[in-house]
């Protein structure tokens, strides 16, 4: 039975995750009036990917192969923490949310590894960028994960997810928001549509991978996005009091929903100026700390 | 069972100390001196309880007394197990073949800084411990200036020498103050006596300069950087652990003047945001590695400071946890650590250069070197599966248990939090940039000499610590039992088993180590498969890249030495292209230690100037001479007359 729960889970999560991307495309299409590449299509370029040939630097080492499987299996091992509304978690121990932002930090490392391999001066920089922004993407988190903690009393995600109603969940919801787009690397941090210019991050960390670790790359991608959906929705609505299905379809619709914002903003905002990002990464952050100033006083009070 | 090994060790290490000339005889000796103190830790750790023993003669008018007890055991195992290990590694990579003059000396010191540090570790008198602390000391200075034709490591040994010193008087008063105000230099569990409580402060200070706390470092950058790998990694692995010792060992000893958790709390956040902020900007990777020791110093008395605030509270549910995370942190640390510095002195015995600028691509040559390097960087960032991991997540448990207890204190301990993930996500770019400046991409600099791997001597002390990470990292609850024993040692109120879910972490571990091995099995059938094609990297159509275009050490850490520009205070020399046929450019960025030049030399210069001035007194006139001595000698008997002494 536990087996299967496992398994269900793991399907759920790969199998569903790149839809997610598909969804982005689909509502920026939308605003813009065109007709868009079909939901569906991050499956047929995994498809695709997964079938090719790999072209390697002649300066990489078999590690920039490994590099993003290393990277894939912890962002689905993360994921695999991750409790699903009323169903909750298949493990579950105190402290497993730091093992999901550490799993979280191999996948960059992995990353950042890959992209130094080439000796490409573009890989070089979108390696900087990451591995330094993520510093303030992680005080974000680890201020949401601290006001969690404070709002439940419990620091396992089985049951931390206990979010009170009120001004503290909406301001979590932006904070959790802003980190979302910048560790995913979309718009106003990063332009997933481009490789090419030179504020880029993410996107050019991956220039030289391609064939099944380049498809992995797209999927891990793809798996984090739903991850870190999954993660605000958690946060801002109290799911784990709703009945499962309840739960459930609330969580999957709170996910599209999250999408669908990210695709608005997309269409809606430019880039940020590059010097603007560890500013607008610092109000994440502080979107993240009102809530817990505000929990810790009614505490006081 | 515990003092024949014990003594023996002793013994053992003291005949290695005069074999220096025979290195198979010392390595010998060093290596069973090693192993029974680690034999007689693990029985202390096991269920043999403490050990002490008083001898029946005197030394300096004093009884000699041991007491080994969890804590000493803890500090025990990294000091044998390393020092061993070094010895080792020293055989092929501090040969007498190319180091005819300095290779004798220094196995007979490096002997004699095992056994200074096995003493102190385990002598319960306070006169006795002053004398083994010189002994390590001293033999640490003479290991660093092992190699003492180069100038800079003759002033990183004065520097060295200096600090130490500093800290060695500071620890004088200490004991003397202790050994006054007890009546005795005999050490031992003292809480009930509250006068003794301001001492603290002196054990913290003094304690902290061996340690390397931020503000007290400034010796240990380029102590580390300059002194031979196997010495670097000896002192930054354990020697460092001594002045953690310490602090370790009085706080659980004296009574803690309220304020205590705070200070240290408050010191150790500021050394790891610090520590590894500076970590990032070097460009020297010997330098990098001594600065994220400062890191490490500072995440286990973040640990250490809220176990003593749990104390003062009376909260054993975040206190002990925090505290065995830090007690393994101890453990940890000193493996990574001395695995990296090790992995340091290959790369600069292959390549002859500190200098990461002048490095990449080295992998090729160095395959057993990289990996073993990159594990370690992995390690020492706190990515799981691995032991650095195991470690800081117990820290941070006890810190958000704290935080989510919503007690008196929580609301002060969320900075602390935040400043430990900024340095956690700090560490990992750190790491990140070194790993991949020194073994990625494409060589910097044109090489003469060809570049190869060293012989299993120097990769197989590698490999067992590697090992050892592995086992850490992989069943952590075996690591426990150790940390937890010496954190009831530490308090004895916190005994019974620990609320620990490290049982779940373990094997958690286990199987995302299995997933990491299948899928990279499975990545690489794949590739393989399909097709594997070799071509240039890819510059976005750029048809000829050069080796210049790849990102250097200074530019890979640009964005976050902004941020830091404030402390770091970096010095840069600018020349910018210019005109239709420019001249040669030039960008040179230096990270100072500033500390060292911006609050110590200016200090030292003053001093220099009060003395300068002093010296006007010291003219050769007898009868001005014979004036001073009189008003001395009348200033006396005024201050005997009214102050009634």
């Amino acid at each position: 039975m536990e087996a299967l729960d496992i398994l269900a889970r793991l399907l759920v999560w790969l199998v569903l995750a790149p839809l997610l991307p598909g969804i982005i495309n689909k509502v920026k299409a939308w605003v813009a009036c065109r007709q868009g590449p079909p939901v569906l299509q991050l499956y047929f370029d995994l498809a695709r990917l997964w079938r090719k040939g790999v072209v390697m630097s002649t300066l990489a080492s078999p590690g920039f192969l490994i590099a993003p499987a290393v990277a894939w299996v912890a962002v689905v091992a993360a994921a695999m923490l991750m409790p699903l509304g009323r169903a909750g978690c298949i493990f579950s121990f105190d402290g497993d949310v730091l093992l999901l932002v550490y799993l979280l930090a191999l996948a960059r490392f992995s990353t950042a590894w890959g992209a130094m391999e080439t000796g490409s001066a573009f890989e070089g920089m979108g390696a900087a960028r990451e591995v330094s922004f993520a510093v303030l993407a992680e005080i974000g988190i680890i201020t949401a994960i601290l006001t969690l903690a404070l709002e439940s009393g419990s620091i396992s995600l089985a049951s931390m997810f206990t979010p009170p109603p009120g001004p503290g969940a909406a301001l979590l919801a932006v904070g959790l928001f802003i980190i979302l787009l910048a560790e995913n690397c979309r718009v106003p941090f990063d332009d997933p549509n481009t490789h090419l210019e030179l504020t880029m991050i993410h996107e050019v960390m991956v220039l030289d991978h391609s064939g099944p670790p380049f498809a992995l790359i797209l999927h891990g991608a793809a798996v984090k996005m739903m991850l870190f959906s999954a993660l605000l929705v958690q946060a801002v609505l109290p799911l784990a009091h709703m009945p499962l299905g309840l739960s459930l379809a609330a969580m999957a619709g709170g996910i599209v929903l999250v999408v669908v914002a990210v695709g608005l903003v997309e269409s809606l905002t430019a880039r940020l100026a590059f010097r603007r990002v560890p500013l607008l990464l610092t109000i994440g952050f502080l979107f993240c700390l009102f809530p817990l100033l505000l929990t810790w006083m009614e505490g006081v009070l | 069972m515990i003092p024949p090994f014990f003594f023996g060790s002793l013994a053992c290490l003291c005949l290695a100390i005069l074999s220096g000339r025979f290195p198979r005889l010392w390595l010998a000796l060093v290596l069973s001196g090693a192993g029974c103190a680690l034999i007689s830790a693990a029985q202390v750790l096991g269920d043999a309880g403490n050990w002490a023993w008083e001898a029946s003669f005197t030394l300096g008018c004093q009884t000699p007394q041991f007491l080994v007890d969890g804590i000493s055991a803890l500090f025990l195992v990294p000091v044998s197990v390393i020092g061993g290990l070094s010895a080792v590694y020293s055989r092929e990579y501090w040969s007498d073949h190319h180091h005819p003059d300095s290779a004798p000396r220094g196995r007979s010191w490096s002997a004699a800084l095992i056994l200074g540090m096995i003493l102190v570790l385990s002598l319960a008198n306070g006169l006795h411990f002053l004398l083994a602390w010189e002994i390590f000391a001293i033999s640490a200075y003479f290991l660093i200036t092992l190699d003492n034709t180069a100038p800079e490591t003759r002033k990183a040994g004065w520097l060295y020498l200096a600090a130490s010193h500093a800290g060695t008087m500071i620890l004088f008063a200490f004991f003397s103050a202790v050994a006054a105000r007890t009546g005795s230099w005999a050490l031992g569990p003292m809480r009930d006596q509250a006068a003794l409580a301001p001492l603290f402060w002196l054990a913290l200070c003094g304690f902290g300069v061996k340690a390397g706390l931020f503000p007290l470092h400034v010796w240990l950058p380029s102590a580390h950087a300059n002194a031979p790998s196997h010495v670097s990694a000896l002192m930054s692995a354990v020697a460092i652990k001594m002045g953690v010792y310490g602090i370790v060992r009085f706080s659980a000893w004296l009574p803690l003047p309220p304020g205590a958790g705070w200070v240290v709390l408050g010191l150790g956040a500021m050394s790891a945001l610090l520590g590894i902020a500076f970590a990032m900007a070097q460009n020297d990777f010997k330098r990098l590695l001594a600065y994220c020791s400062v890191e490490n110093i500072g995440i286990i008395l973040t640990g250490l400071g809220l176990a003593i605030l749990a104390m003062a509270n009376g909260q054993a549910a975040w206190g002990r946890v925090a505290l065995c995370g830090t007690l393994l942190h101890v453990w940890n640390h000193s493996l990574f650590k001395s695995l990296l510095f090790l992995g340091a002195g290959s790369v600069l015995h292959a390549t002859g250069t500190r200098d990461m600028s002048r490095l990449g691509g080295l992998w090729r040559f160095l395959p057993w070197t990289a990996s073993l390097f990159a594990l370690g960087s992995a390690a020492v960032s706190g990515l799981p599966p691995l032991n650095g991991f195991v470690s800081e997540w117990m820290i941070y448990l006890g810190l958000i248990r704290a935080v989510a207890a919503k007690g008196p204190v929580s609301g002060a301990i969320v900075p602390s939090v935040i400043v430990l993930a900024a340095a956690g996500a700090l560490a990992l770019a750190a790491f990140a940039k070194a790993v991949a400046i020194i073994f990625l991409g494409a060589p910097r600099t044109r090489r003469t000499a060809p570049v190869q791997e060293y012989g299993w001597g120097m990769r197989a002390p590698m490999l067992v610590l590697a090992g050892l990470m592995l086992w850490v990292g992989l069943f952590p609850a075996m690591a426990l039992g150790p940390a937890a024993i010496a954190a009831t040692a530490w308090n004895p109120g916190w005994s019974g088993n620990v609320d620990i879910p490290v049982f779940h972490l373990g094997s958690l571990h286990l199987l995302l180590a299995c997933g990491l091995l299948a899928a990279a099995y499975v990545v690489l059938r794949k590739v393989s498969r399909n097709g594997l094609r070799d071509s240039l990297t890819w510059d976005c159509g750029y048809a000829a890249p050069t080796t210049h275009m790849q990102y250097t050490s200074g530019s890979f850490a640009g964005i976050v030495t902004r941020w830091f520009a404030w402390i770091l205070r970096p010095a840069r020399l600018v020349r910018k292209v210019r005109g239709q046929f420019p001249e040669k450019a030039l960008y040179l960025e230096r990270t100072p230690e500033t500390v060292l030049e911006y609050c110590i030399h200016p200090l030292g210069r003053g001093v220099g100037l009060l003395a300068e001035g002093a010296k006007k007194m010291q003219h050769g006139r007898l009868h001005l001479y014979i004036l001073y001595v009189f008003a001395g000698v009348m200033a006396l008997g005024a201050m005997a007359f009214w102050g009634g002494m």
